[in-house]
Order: C-alpha cells, then sequence, then structure tokens
C-alpha cells in the first residue's frame, strides 16, 4: 500500500529544476508516519486515491496501462490531466493523495528554502498531563 | 484536584460538582470561567488534549493531528464535499482561529426577536462583549504585524473605496505577525481561551478533565446529572478509564455545532428541531499573483477583514495566510504543471470570502456515533458565493495583481484584468469549486417555540432540567461576521443566568 501511494505522489509532484520532488523530501518516512498516526479511514482513502491515480490512465492519455508503468512524459500528462478531471468524485480521491502529499514536500526545509522560509522544528507531539 | 488527563482501563474516575461544563472552546471557557468567578465548582470537560504553546506544531501536518478535530477531515454530506473545520483541544477553535473579534451585529438581535421570540438578549451580550474585550485584550492589527499580503489587501480595498461599519480587531496582544495562528500562537500573542479562560478556572478551584469526548449526558428522570464517557489518549487514540462527572446544579454543552447535538441525541433527547437548522459560512479563496514577492506567511495570518458586503450581497472578505503545505493541495494540476504552478508561491496570496449562507443543513449521528453534517449550498448562496470571488478578483486588481488564481473546475487557471468577467459565468455547482466551512451555527437552536428550537433564550434545553446549551449550536441565524465574539457572549450571559 505504501507503495502505491508512494508511486503516485512520486508522479504528481516531480523534481524540477527550481524546485525539490517530493521523493527529495523524505517521503518514505513521511508515509509511514502518516499510515501509522492518520485515522483509518484517512489512510485508507488516500490509499484508495492512489489506486484511482494508477487505474485511470484510459481516459487521460488513452493507454491500457497502470500510471505506474506509463513513460515518464506520459505519467506527467496523467497527473496533470486526472487532478483537474471534470469527473468529482476522481477529482477529490486524487486529492487525498495531493493534500497528504503537500503535506511532506510543502514543510520540507530544502522547499521551505526556495521559498525563503526557515525550516520548521519537529513537531513536539507532547501534552499536559498534570 | 485540578487537571485530570487521560487515564488507562480500570482508573475509573468519578466527581462531583456543582456545574460540569462540556467543551473548553470559545462558549465552554467562557461560561466555566463566568461560573468560577461567581464561586461555583466547576469542572470543565475537553475531548482534546491540553497543550500549552510550547506543544503547539509547527506543521501543518502537526496541526491537523494534534488540535484539529477528525483531522480536519469531516466533510459536507451534499454536493460537494467540503470540509467542516474545527479544533479539538483544550480551547477548541479559538487555539487554530485568527482570533478576529466582531460584536453582534444590532440586526441579528431584532431577527432573534422577530424570528425567534428571543428579546432580552441584546443589551447583556454587549455587555458582556465590553467585558470581552479587556478580558482578551482585544486591538487592532499593529502595523508592524501587517505583512505585505494585508497591506496589499488594504490598498486594494483603498482603490475601491469599501467602507468597512466594523473595522478589525482581534483576540491578540502585540501581535509580531508570525503567520502561525493557524498552527496555535506559540509566541502567546494571540489570547485563545487556553490561555486565559481556562487557567482562570484552574485558580479559581475549579478542575479541568482532558483526553475526555463525552459519551452522554446523565439523567435522573427529566433532570440532568451529569456526563460520562471514556477517556482517549490523544496520540495513540485507544480508549482508557471510564470518567463519570455528576452535576448538582447543571450540564453545559458547549462541544460545538457538530457534537453538542449528537451528545443530545445519543442521551436520547427527542426533541424535533434537535440537529436542525444548521447553517455556515462556506468560504473560498482566491490567489492574486503579484510581480514583487509578497511572502504571505511573513505577518499575520488574517491580518484584514471587511464587513463592508455583509448585509448586501451577504459575505464576509478576509486575507488568509496558508503556508505551503496547504498551497501544495490547493493549486490544481499535477506533475510539472503543478510544480511550475508552485514555484510562484513567493508572489501569490489568498484572499478569501465567507458567505453569509441562508441555505439550512443538519446534523445527524452516525452508525458510529460520531457527527455528520448533510448540507448543500442552494443556487441564491451559490451566487453570492460567486459575486464574492468577483469581489476578491477585483480587489487583487486594484491591489496591482497581475493575474488571479481562482480554483475554480473547468474554468481557465489564471485570469488576466481583461478576463475577469469570466468569473461572472462561473458554474453555480459546489462541486466546482474547493471550499470550507469555517463558522458554524445551529443544531441546537434557542427559541420559543418547542418545536422549532431545542433551548429557550437562556440556553435552557426545552423539557428538562438542568441542562443548558451555550456555544455556537444555540445561535438561530447566521451572522454574518466571526461568531467568537457572539459565542462567548452568549455562554457568559447563559452562565450568569444560572447562577
Amino acid at each position: 500500500m505504501l507503495w502505491l501511494v508512494r508511486s503516485a505522489v512520486v508522479i504528481i509532484y516531480p523534481r524540477t529544476p527550481t524546485l525539490p520532488g517530493a521523493a527529495d523530501c523524505g517521503l518514505d518516512e513521511f508515509l509511514k508516519k502518516f499510515k501509522r498516526e492518520s485515522p483509518l479511514l484517512i489512510w485508507l482513502g488516500t490509499v484508495l486515491g492512489a489506486l484511482v491515480f494508477h487505474l485511470t490512465p484510459l481516459f487521460t492519455v488513452y493507454l491500457p496501462l497502470p500510471a505506474f508503468l506509463l513513460p515518464a512524459k506520459l505519467a506527467d500528462r496523467h497527473a496533470a490531466r486526472i487532478t483537474s478531471t471534470n469527473v468529482y468524485l476522481v477529482r477529490q480521491s486524487v486529492f487525498l493523495v495531493k493534500l497528504c502529499a503537500g503535506l511532506c514536500w510543502g514543510a520540507h526545509p530544502e522547499v521551505r528554502k526556495v521559498f525563503a522560509l526557515p525550516a520548521l522544528p519537529s513537531d513536539p507531539g507532547t501534552w499536559r498531563t498534570t | 484536584m485540578s487537571h485530570v488527563a487521560f487515564r488507562e482501563k480500570g482508573e475509573d474516575f468519578e466527581a462531583s460538582f456543582e456545574f460540569v461544563v462540556v467543551g473548553s472552546g470559545a462558549g465552554g471557557a467562557a461560561a466555566a470561567a463566568t461560573l468560577s468567578r461567581a464561586g461555583r465548582s466547576v469542572a470543565l470537560v475537553e475531548a482534546g488534549a491540553w497543550r500549552e504553546p510550547d506543544d503547539y506544531p509547527h506543521s501543518a501536518y502537526g496541526g491537523m493531528r494534534d488540535l484539529m478535530d477528525e483531522w480536519g477531515a469531516q466533510v459536507t454530506m451534499g454536493r460537494a464535499l467540503w470540509p467542516v473545520v474545527q479544533a479539538r483541544t483544550v480551547g477548541g477553535t479559538t487555539v487554530i482561529n485568527s482570533a478576529i473579534c466582531v460584536r453582534t451585529p444590532d440586526d441579528i438581535f431584532t431577527q432573534w426577536q422577530a424570528e425567534h421570540g428571543i428579546g432580552d438578549l441584546r443589551d447583556a451580550v454587549l455587555a458582556a462583549q465590553d467585558r470581552l474585550e479587556v478580558d482578551l485584550s482585544v486591538e487592532e492589527v499593529p502595523p508592524k504585524a501587517w505583512g505585505r499580503a494585508n497591506l496589499l489587501a488594504k490598498q486594494g480595498e483603498d482603490v475601491l473605496k469599501w467602507a468597512d461599519p466594523h473595522p478589525m480587531k482581534r483576540y491578540a496582544r502585540g501581535c509580531e505577525g508570525n503567520g502561525q495562528c493557524l498552527q496555535g500562537c506559540r509566541a502567546k500573542k494571540k489570547q485563545s481561551v487556553n490561555l486565559v479562560f481556562v487557567p482562570e478556572v484552574l485558580t479559581r478551584g475549579g478542575s479541568v478533565v482532558t483526553c475526555a469526548p463525552v459519551d452522554r449526558v446523565l439523567f435522573e428522570g427529566t433532570k440532568a446529572v451529569g456526563v460520562t464517557g471514556r477517556f482517549v489518549h490523544p496520540a495513540r487514540r485507544t480508549k482508557g478509564a471510564r470518567f463519570t462527572l455528576r452535576a448538582s446544579k447543571a450540564v453545559v454543552i458547549a462541544a460545538s455545532v457538530t457534537h453538542s447535538p449528537v451528545i443530545l441525541m445519543r442521551s436520547g433527547l427527542k426533541l424535533p428541531a434537535l440537529g436542525k437548522y444548521f447553517r455556515a459560512h462556506p468560504g473560498t479563496g482566491v490567489f492574486g499573483v503579484y510581480d514583487e514577492p509578497v511572502d504571505m506567511n511573513v505577518g499575520a495570518t488574517q491580518g484584514w477583514a471587511s464587513t463592508a458586503f455583509r448585509v448586501n450581497p451577504g459575505l464576509k472578505l478576509e486575507t488568509l495566510a496558508i503556508p505551503p503545505e496547504l498551497v501544495a493541495s490547493r493549486l490544481s494540476g499535477g506533475g510539472v504543471q503543478l510544480m511550475e504552478r508552485l514555484a510562484q508561491y513567493r508572489h501569490i496570496t489568498m484572499w478569501c470570502h465567507a458567505v453569509r449562507a441562508e441555505s439550512t443543513g443538519r446534523v445527524s449521528k452516525s452508525l458510529f456515533g460520531t457527527p455528520q453534517v448533510h448540507y448543500t449550498l442552494d443556487r441564491a448562496d451559490m451566487e453570492r458565493f460567486r459575486q464574492g470571488m468577483v469581489l476578491l478578483a477585483r480587489q487583487h486588481f486594484a491591489a496591482g495583481a497581475k493575474r488571479i488564481i481562482p480554483g475554480i473546475a473547468g474554468m481557465p487557471y489564471e485570469l488576466t484584468p481583461d478576463q475577469v468577467g469570466l468569473l461572472d459565468d462561473a458554474p453555480l455547482d459546489p462541486q466546482k469549486y474547493i471550499a470550507i466551512l469555517s463558522h458554524l451555527f445551529g443544531g441546537c437552536v434557542m427559541g420559543k417555540d418547542e418545536r422549532t428550537s431545542v433551548t429557550d433564550g437562556n440556553g435552557r434545553v426545552h423539557g428538562v432540567q438542568n441542562l443548558v446549551v451555550a456555544d455556537g449550536s444555540v445561535i438561530p441565524t447566521n451572522l454574518g461576521v466571526n461568531p467568537q465574539h457572539t459565542i462567548m457572549a452568549l455562554a457568559q450571559v447563559f452562565a450568569e443566568r444560572l447562577v
């Protein structure tokens, strides 16, 4: 399941000359943490979104292949088209994957550096017990 | 006993008080502080954990995990799946909002009187708001905290000559413009109620019980006598010991617009209006793209707002700085196209609207006993929604934006000033928009008629004794302004009338 989500995220947030891609931003550790910490329904929704992403190239680039088997250029075109499809539930499913990965990508020090923002310290995850 | 947090199974917890207040957000904390000031014995019960500013997360991920109810993933059931944003922590949504303080407009009291038979709240609410503005150090945004995004919004407003009858103030003392309102203000400048009222309850001898979602209200006959539930671990989310808190005088429910009605449903109340008349301020944002960097995350998260359009067409406009984590999913597209759009981050800034929507929905109990919100905007509200986007677009262009990003599915990604007319014909289908419901009302609305309301004008639930609702769920109309000030004032008035 992690692999399914990861492969969708890497296509949606690729590395470009100006910005690091999701794969450069500690994605594997983040996904493990996300799976461990998020409510089950949110994780399942993200997996479902990734599944929808991989199974729909037939409708975007007209090839009966899962997205992870597409050549890079076609995978990129699929990402652009499926994230703005007119089919609402498909768009929303993929949006969940985008949201999850955006939380990882946007908080990474390298990305924040490009945007002239200071690096974020780690979240304490603590609370008052007494 | 002062603060009781999570307890493991087998360590059941029971205690008795005069008043038990469920929910430590704007309504609950304000009510509990008022009861404590009157020398009453009070327990304040909160479903979430108590996080001090040093415990606040830094990232948006941490904010969703540590501070939001259901990770911010609760969505409306209806034509579109729009998130219903609320917090679950001591201090409630006051921890994650931008602390905007607007007095209850006069026409609201008139409407409550005419449509709901509630006629004696105006003077008491306004007096409470006077006191709240002192308690919570209300002030205008200081110049050092403006940041370019808010200054541009002001500039656009000036060019368009919008007259705002309620200049913006916030519950913030010496804001430094860290742009961290949504993750909790670690600088302790925002006066969220967890920093003011909750400690006051403790100081005055009250108790705070956290990680303690209330399952139901306990009754003896028709008299509310306490609440019960099971502790839930804030990280593991596993259930712990049972807690039972008895109240000799009253139980005050202030668990939020979605949770309060559902607690009453789980408690077996069968009032015809329970869960009905849910209302909200649905809203969305329009990005402006500027030649020079705007750096929207520098400066107050929401340092500019306008109520100029509250009455006609029924809109509130605000700036809203969101971090790269959220912009990443908010901008449409995927692949290299998305990354090229994200590369503009420093040059974009988002301003949003909140629609004073007349559509109503309902809150129901799901199969799991959790709240479900059923809500869809009607055509008239969608027209307002679209009008708001036109206003924001014009404001961006008046401020010097070169293009705007409306974020409407099926429309061009960007519009130039000469294309802004396209927005007049933008679709009215809610599915075409990425929106959220931020300010929530109803579900336990107050009124004179027991068939159409859940409580009377003092928040007392019809047909039972010693049970009061004191949060946004009692508000029977859409305010058209940020509701925190009204919620806190109503809660304090209801609490004053209990003692």
